[in-house]
Order: structure tokens, then sequence, then C-alpha cells
């Protein structure tokens, strides 16, 4: 799988708020191969979902602008399309789940016409066609009573239903890339383990690669292939899931994983890093976790590259690699 | 939907008896003597105690109401105290004519104030913005009158295209009517166009950051069908009750527009009745005008119900 070029190639990512000095999202670049999913994690405020966004097209512009790079998807480059090219992607070849099933969902619209309305425009198939692929969604989504459900309005679904229906309607058109932002955050812990499974099994079926953008590192152990971490915009470590988990090499994803509670030790007090995340205008020069950084020392003013620790696994800290684990 | 207009037809009937109390009452406070007035210059006591008589205004004011609402019921309004009238049949007269003002003039108000709306709030802070928001203050800001009176001037005085003033029934000629009529309209409308635009902008702005219309986008659909059918549909709930109530005002008369062109109208029919205390005719117009706000009203919310599906769980 490593001799393929990758599916998609996302090359130097750069977000800020217009006429802000400093970027949100800072030179990200990520490779994602077809039918891997690829969870990018990070807290709050990191860019995580910026770049899901400015790989749709989806930046509200103003007050956010791309500052510059490149998303090679099929020898096109997703960020430099024209509007009508752009669309005709979104939808059919990429598409996107959002954290809030709630409010993504238009609340005048049926169901089924809000999955049926993105088959017409990709696939030009008849109304009839349009509607029996929205059912057929429906159903492989898990929604009891789909025939039903096709003519309900988004309010008379629950929340882990509305995520179904936003799963089908991204799913509709068979893309080869989604991209799903924190599509379990909303929901509660039982739901939430459905709606993951549920995805696992339909990019199975599907052969689709997913981006999937979460806090939750529960989530990536379930779900990832691969990972990259964000911090403050950038991305500090990417890698095979494996590779994460079992051998850390930036300090922010040892104190990441360190931080993730265990049943084990019930009364000792929970792990945290020190300090917090740099504001926007705040961003140090060089390496951004330096502030926070146990292990900081001078070449920290200056921004790492990012280096080879592995066949699949890249570090941006001047410490990497570190030596045999401690 | 039955059941809902039949709920609020009921609610519909203590505003009513509230309104009518309201009507009679304002008559009762008011300043002025209509008696005095037919009675004429010389106030012969025995003439204006007969007229008092006549008019039952010697009972006391309770059995003046009940027999007051009495005779509405029956669909008597009472008889002009100038021209011997019937209400009925003055407000029926002159009812066509404001309605197909008014209709006109809201036709032209919504298809110039939504779209403008629309892409002003599309173009947030763009010169099409700007544009949109100075065109909609002037629209607000020039009187009806003048407008009317330079609209005159251009269009009928130097160009000849639209006749200046009067009014043809629609029944005699729908051409000529509709002609005379698009002036006054068209002044009319550009008023209401204005305030029609601000508030369509600034539902959409709301609804343009909404989750779904980002969902829309997502999902590949066209700039067009994102503002028309994700957006605009959502936005129009305060656009609908904001047009239902510039349409009541003007059924209740544009006084100055009908001044200006000559159109025998509502308003004229009011303000001609108030300066000669002509209390039946504007007891019957006030009345009138309140109950067909209540049904506007009713109409909104059914709109309402149509157009967001959240609104149709009982």
């Amino acid at each position: 799988m490593n001799d393929q070029p990758p599916l998609l190639e996302v090359r130097g990512l750069s977000v800020r708020i217009r006429g802000a000095a400093r970027n949100l999202v800072d030179e990200v670049s990520l490779e994602l191969n077809a039918g891997e999913t690829l969870c990018v994690v990070g807290e709050s405020g990191c860019g995580k979902s910026l770049t899901a966004l400015a790989l749709m097209g989806l930046l509200s512009d103003p007050p956010l602008q791309l500052m510059g790079g490149k998303a090679l998807f099929r020898g096109q480059n997703l960020l430099s399309l024209k509007r009508h090219n752009l669309q005709q992607m979104r939808g059919d070849q990429v598409a996107m789940i959002f954290q809030e099933p709630m409010t993504s969902l238009n609340p005048s619209l049926r169901i089924g016409e809000q999955i049926a309305e993105t088959v017409r425009r990709h696939r030009g198939v008849s109304t009839a066609d349009a509607r029996a692929r929205a059912l057929e969604m429906l159903e492989r989504v898990r929604i009891p009573a789909a025939g039903a459900r096709l003519d309900a309005y988004p309010h008379e679904l629950s929340g882990g239903m509305r995520q179904r229906a936003m799963i089908a309607m991204a799913l509709a058109n068979d893309p080869a890339v989604l991209i799903a932002d924190e599509p379990t955050t909303a929901l509660d812990v039982t739901i939430q383990a459905q709606i993951l499974e549920l995805m696992r099994g339909l990019l199975a079926e599907t052969g689709a690669a997913l981006i999937l953008i979460t806090h939750d590192l529960g989530v990536v152990a379930e779900m990832a292939d691969r990972v990259a971490v964000m911090y403050a915009g950038r991305i500090v470590e990417v890698g095979a899931a494996r590779a994460i988990f079992e051998d850390p090499q930036h300090p922010y994803t040892i104190g990441l994983m360190s931080s993730m509670p265990s049943f084990g030790d019930s009364g000792a007090r929970l792990v945290t890093i020190p300090g917090v995340v740099p504001s926007a205008t705040a961003m140090p020069p060089g390496c951004r976790f330096a502030p926070r950084c146990p292990f900081v020392e001078d070449a920290c003013g200056a921004q790492p590259a990012a280096k080879a620790v592995g066949s699949d696994h890249m570090v941006a800290c001047v410490r990497a690699p570190l030596g045999v684990a401690a | 939907m039955l059941a809902f207009l039949g709920r609020r037809c009921l609610i519909a009937i203590p505003t009513i008896i509230l309104i009518s109390i309201f009507v009679f009452g304002l008559q009762k406070l008011l300043p002025g003597d209509p008696v005095l007035v037919m009675a004429g210059e010389e106030r012969d006591p025995e003439l204006i105690a007969l007229l008092r008589e006549k008019y039952r205004l010697n009972d006391p004011i309770p059995v003046q109401y009940a027999a007051w609402v009495g005779n509405i019921v029956q669909g008597d309004l009472g008889i002009s105290l100038r021209t011997q009238q019937p209400v009925t049949a003055l407000i029926a007269e002159k009812l066509p004519v404001t309605v197909q003002l008014a209709v006109m003039a809201l036709i032209i108000a919504l298809v110039i104030g939504i779209p403008a709306g629309v892409l002003s709030a599309y173009k947030k802070g763009t010169w099409i913005d700007w544009v949109a928001n100075v065109v909609a203050l002037s629209g607000l800001s020039v009187p009806n009158f003048w407008l009317g009176i330079m609209m005159i001037l251009l269009v009928s005085v130097q160009l000849g295209w639209l006749p200046a003033s009067g009014y043809v029934p629609l029944s005699e000629d729908p051409g000529q009517s509709i002609r005379t009529m698009l002036m006054p309209a068209f002044v009319l409308g550009t008023a209401l166009a204005a305030t029609l635009m601000r508030h369509t902008r600034s539902a959409m702005l709301g609804v343009l950051q909404s989750d779904y219309v980002r969902t829309a986008r997502a999902k590949g659909m066209g700039e067009g069908t994102v503002l028309v059918k994700h957006a605009l549909r959502n936005a129009l709930v305060p656009i609908v009750t904001v047009t239902t109530l510039l349409f009541g005002e003007l059924l209740a008369g544009a006084v100055l527009t009908e001044q200006i062109f000559t159109i025998p109208g509502f308003g004229k029919l009011v303000v001609d009745a108030v300066f000669n205390r002509d209390y039946a005719v504007v007891q019957g117009v006030v009345l009138c005008t309140g109950v067909a706000f209540i049904f506007l009203n009713i109409l909104a919310d059914a709109t309402q119900r149509v157009l967001n599906p959240r609104m149709r769980q009982e």
C-alpha cells in the first residue's frame, strides 16, 4: 500500500483570520491512503476542524482566509478548484459529516429529499431513482422503518437517528474520501459506540477512506489506522496508530496519552499537561508546545523540522528520536 | 389544518368583541357632537331633541352598544350621518378599490424587496449590499406624496405613459384599471419594499450562518439552490409576518397616496368621515379594518405552519 501514491495528499495547508499575524492552521501536511482511517486528534481550538473545512472549501471567508497549501486528490488540487468544479467534487467524491446532527439537517425539508437531492445533483438520475437510493441508504445506516422516515422531518428523529441520516447523505454517492468532524461528540456514549460501529462497517463495505477528527483518544484507539496529532495549528506527530500509541515521541503526544484515565488507578489524580494552549495572538515563534514542555531546551526557539523516526512515523521535535523508550 | 383554522377563528371572536367595544367607546369619548353638526347653524333645541331621539342617543350607553352590535350582526353598520347612505354600501363600494391597490402594491414590494434582501445578505459587506441598503434607506425616507408628485410629473406629464389620476373598476376594463393603478401601487410598493428588504436581509444573515446551509454546500449543491431552497425557505417565517402586517396597513388606507392620485379608496372615506364627525362611517371602517387584521394574522399563522414543519405538531 505504501508504494502507491496517497489518495489525498495535503501539503503546507495554512489558514488564518483575515488580517491576523499568525496562522490558526500552520503548514499542515497529511497523507491519506485509499481505504484507511486517519484520525486527527488534538484539543479544542487546535485547528483540526478548520483543516477539515479548508479541505472541503467550506471556510467562511471572511473572516477566515486560506493562506496557502495544496491538497492533491486524484490529480487535482482541492484548494484551487473553480467553484463549479468544487461543487461537483463535494458530496460526490469527497463528503463530510458534521458534529451537530441537531442543526446540520435542514429543518424544513424531509429527510428523504435531503438525501435524494445530492444524488440527483451528482448522478443526474430521476426523482424516483434518487428517492429509491435515499431509501436504500437509510436502510444501510440501519434506520428502523426507513420507508416511513423518508418523509419524516429532522425534528421527528432522535440525535442518533439524525446522525445516521447524515451518514446516509454523505455516503449516498459512494465518496472516495469521507471527512467526519467529531461525528459522535454530541451523542450519548451508547449511541456513540453504535455510530462508530456503523461507520466502520460501511467503510469496509464501500472502501472509502476516512479522515476522523476527534479529541477522544478512545475513539482513536477504536478506529484509527493512522493518527495525526495536532497542537496549536500544527501537526506535531503523525504515523501508524500502533506506533503513536506504543511509542509516542513528541512530549505533547506523551502528555496526551498519559492524561487518558484508566481503570487501574481510581483515586489517583488525573494526569494533566501543565499550562494552557497559547492564544492565536501569542504564539511562540519556534515550537508552539515549548512553553508547556517539560523538556524544553534552547533549540526549541526555532521551528523543529519533521523527522522520520520509523517507517510510518514522523515527529516535529528537536529531541526526537528518543532513545530506548523509558 | 382545518382544526387549527377553526380553533383560531374561535379565539378571534373575543378579540373582535374587544375591538367593537373599543370602537364604540372611542366614539363616545371623542369631543364634538354630531347632532349639533346635523342641526345646522340655528341649533333649534326641538330639532336637536328630535335627532337625539331618532338616533337613540338618549339611551344608556350599554343599550346603545347592544343595539349597535345587534345591527352589525345583521349586516347593518348604520347610516352615514352626512350622506344618508348605508355604511355597508359605502364600504362595499370603496373596499375593492383599496384591496386592488393594496394587492398591486404588495406584489411590487415582494418582487423588489425579497430578492434585494437575499442578495444583500449573500453579498454582505460588498458594494452590492451597500447599494441595496442606501436604496432601501432612500425608499424609507422619501415621502410618498413627494415620490407620487414626481412620478406624475415624469411618467404622466413628460412621458405620457400612464394616466396621472383616476380610477377604472377592474370589472369594467382590467387593462386600463391596472394601468391607472400602477403608479400609486409603485409609490406605495417601493416604500414597503424597503422595509421588506431590511427584514429579509436580517433573516437571511442569520440563516446563512446555520449548520444546515453548510451541509447543503458540503453536499455540492449550487449556490442558487443553497440560497433559495435551503436558506430563504427557513428565513421566510419572519418575512411572512412582516408582509401580513404591511398588507394590513395598506388595507387601512393609504390616505396621502389616494389623495394625490385621486383614487376613491378607504383612505379618503375615513378622512372625510373623521372631519365630518360621521360616527357610523368611522366605526364601520375601523371595525372592518380591525377584523381584516385579525384574519390576516390567522392567514399568516396558517402560512407559517405550511412553511415550518416544526409548527405542525399539536
